[in-house]
């Protein structure tokens, strides 16, 4: 037999080789800080290699970030529609009929709560507040309702806040009252100065808010003494009173205060517990939780079900180079590390990519009527739960690398 | 003189009962430290199942088979992959490179999965591919080399961070005659240089001259062998 020469077209290079030991097996295999890193960077290199899959799957990631968000940031914002008076008000704590599950007007209760209220220690201020549905005459010969608030004057709490039109001081004007700007079109044109029958009452609108739309209709602000006409609520009845704490009173402390000295015959709640029992009882008792929860997991199952079929497809796809490396001596578990890898680069990078396009969104079709809610707390979920859910949708492909034998790379 | 490779009564038998198929029958095959080995017979003649059963990618229904005077038959599955990373080196005849790695990042992933840091990898991955000849092709993905360029990468590849026994399965068979020369050539040189042991499946005869020692084998069986 004779010896080949070999022609290298860069002989000069041959010096820099230094030759290893041969004879002997190598040491040992590399550390596992190596092996990620290698395992790492190989999966991202494949990832990026083939476009129209890391498209595809991260398609699937925005669509799944993106759909969830929509209707978790809308479902917050109902959430946040029901308790945005208690969120302005400008009250610590709520005296309420026993009961009270939700901001709505119950049986209204003693104006005695009222009396004993004002006169505790850690009391800044007490004040009645009306609440109610009623409706006003649109022009054409319809009828819309509004919900109704009356509040005291001078006004310490209760609102009207936000306003784009006039001042709350105008509810001291005889027959006056504030109304919803988003809403003077649907209550027939509504300007300052317009005239309409509310309840029956002919009253002056003196001023708008702008974006006080609870999750029924609209706010309308009317002097306490107007309100209990239009409502036709007794003169010692109300339907809440709020309470101002003391500076450095705690509200809780003070709720639980009020509530042995009021005894059973009303409900007391510091603000934030309210605002809880509200969220409680929507998402126990009315189906909004149900639908929204639904909707929000089947964003996620859809994008899961793309993930995993994308990240399985571009396994099959590979198959042979899934072998090499197996062969080249990566073990199960360091391909488990390049998929892994994989999954976070995609959850990471849809993530963003979907926060931006759903924060987009959000602004766009931000109204009075539709808040969609988007949480710092949202933000953070929606990282972990995507790469979460990438990672085990990446179980499947790697369940088929589990699978692959080394020798196929020899068939 | 410890031998490089030394495969004893090596059976292999795919499937059960009636459907049992039995591919080798009793091999035994030795390869000396430093030898250049092919390894040669027809298709289905067992030549392929034997060179896995080498590169500890398949297990042998029995019989044992020891590299470097280390017993790999008879272990278990998970320490498979360590031995393949310290004992051996693989060409496979569609050269196997991973397409989105460049030349050189392909040598360099095998080096890193030998111990190697990624700067002392890329470093020894660019020296190599300067000796195989492809000092100009160290950025280029498979997909932009030719077939020779590919399986000269691949030899690169196996010889990175030196294991001791470089396995090569029809390294020629996707190459033109003057390619698959050139290759085989290049091969056998730098594993002379570096003191490897290299076993050559193959069945093109234009390129036994180069071997140390042609074994034949047919049928399951070896039948002789020359040099």
């Amino acid at each position: 037999m004779t010896t080949g020469v070999f022609a290298s077209d860069a002989g000069d290079a041959r010096a820099a080789v230094s030759p290893p030991p041969a004879a002997a097996p190598l040491p040992s295999r590399a550390s596992l800080a190596v092996r990620w890193r290698a395992m790492a960077r190989t999966g991202l290199r494949m990832m990026l290699h083939d476009k129209l899959k890391m498209l595809g799957t991260l398609i699937g990631v925005v669509f799944a970030v993106i759909l969830a968000n929509q209707q978790l940031g809308t479902f917050m914002g109902l959430l946040q529609k029901n308790v945005l008076f208690l969120r302005n008000s400008g009250a610590d704590v709520w005296i309420a009929p026993p009961g009270t599950t939700q901001f709505q007007s119950g049986k209204p209760i003693s104006d005695v709560a009222l009396m004993r209220a004002r006169v505790m220690p850690d009391v800044e201020w007490a004040e009645p507040l009306l609440l109610g549905s009623v409706t006003v005459a649109t022009p054409v010969g319809g009828a819309e309702p509004v919900t109704l608030i009356g509040v005291r004057l001078p006004i310490k709490g209760g609102g009207p806040w936000n306003m784009v039109a006039g001042t709350p001081e105008v509810l001291a004007r005889p027959d006056t009252m504030i109304f919803e700007d988003a809403d003077r079109e649907k209550l027939g044109g509504l300007n300052l100065g317009s005239v309409r029958e509310v309840a029956g009452h002919k009253v002056t609108v003196g001023g708008f808010t702008y974006g006080l739309i609870p999750f029924a209709p609209s706010f309308a602000f009317a002097s306490y003494d107007l309100a209990r006409e239009l409502l036709k609520t007794p003169r010692d009845r109300m339907n809440f009173v709020m309470v101002k704490a003391k500076p450095g009173t705690d509200p809780v402390v003070l709720a639980r205060a009020l509530q042995e000295n009021l005894g059973d015959e009303v409900k007391v709640m510091a603000k934030d517990d309210y605002a809880k029992t509200v969220y409680g009882y929507l998402l126990r008792a009315t189906p909004l939780g149900i639908t929204f929860g639904t909707s929000t997991l089947f964003g996620l199952i859809v994008g899961f079900v793309i993930v995993s079929l994308s990240m399985f497809s571009a396994v099959v796809d590979n198959l042979r180079e899934f072998g090499t490396l197996k062969a080249l001596g990566t073990t199960t578990a360091d391909l488990a590390k390049l998929l892994f890898v994989q999954s976070v680069a995609y959850a990471l990078v849809g993530s963003t990519i979907g926060l931006a396009l759903v924060s987009n969104l959000a602004n766009a079709i931000r109204s009075p009527r539709l808040a969609l809610v988007l949480l710092p707390q949202t933000f953070g979920a929606t990282f972990f739960v995507m790469t979460a859910l990438c990672v085990i949708a990446s179980s499947l492909a790697l369940l088929r690398l589990h699978r692959l034998e080394p020798a196929m790379v020899f068939r | 003189m410890t031998l490089a490779i030394e495969a004893r009564d090596v059976v292999k038998t795919y499937g059960v009962g009636d459907a049992a198929t039995q591919v080798l029958r009793g091999v035994d095959f030795r390869v000396k430290k430093g030898e250049f080995v092919f390894l040669a017979g027809p298709s289905g003649s067992g030549k392929t199942t034997l060179l896995s059963i080498l590169g500890c990618v398949l297990t042998p229904t029995s019989g044992d088979v020891s590299l470097l005077g280390t017993r790999v038959s008879g272990r278990k599955e998970s320490e498979l992959p360590g031995l393949r990373v310290a004992y051996l080196g693989f060409i496979f005849q569609g050269h196997n490179l991973i397409a989105s790695l460049t030349a050189a990042q392909n040598i360099a992933l095998q080096l890193e999965l030998r111990g190697h840091s990624p700067r002392e990898a890329m470093k020894e991955a660019e020296s190599l591919l300067d000796r195989v000849g492809l000092g100009d092709r160290t950025h280029h993905k498979p997909g932009e080399l030719s077939g020779g360029q590919r399986q000269r990468v691949s030899v690169a590849r196996a010889l990175a961070g030196g294991p001791p026994i470089i396995l090569a399965d029809e390294p020629t068979a996707s190459l033109d005659a003057q390619a698959g020369l050139l290759v085989t050539e290049m091969l056998r040189e730098m594993a002379k240089e570096r003191g490897h042991s290299v076993v050559v499946v193959t069945h093109d005869n234009r390129i036994y001259h180069l071997a140390d020692r042609v074994v034949q084998i047919e049928d399951g069986t070896i039948t002789g062998e020359s040099s």
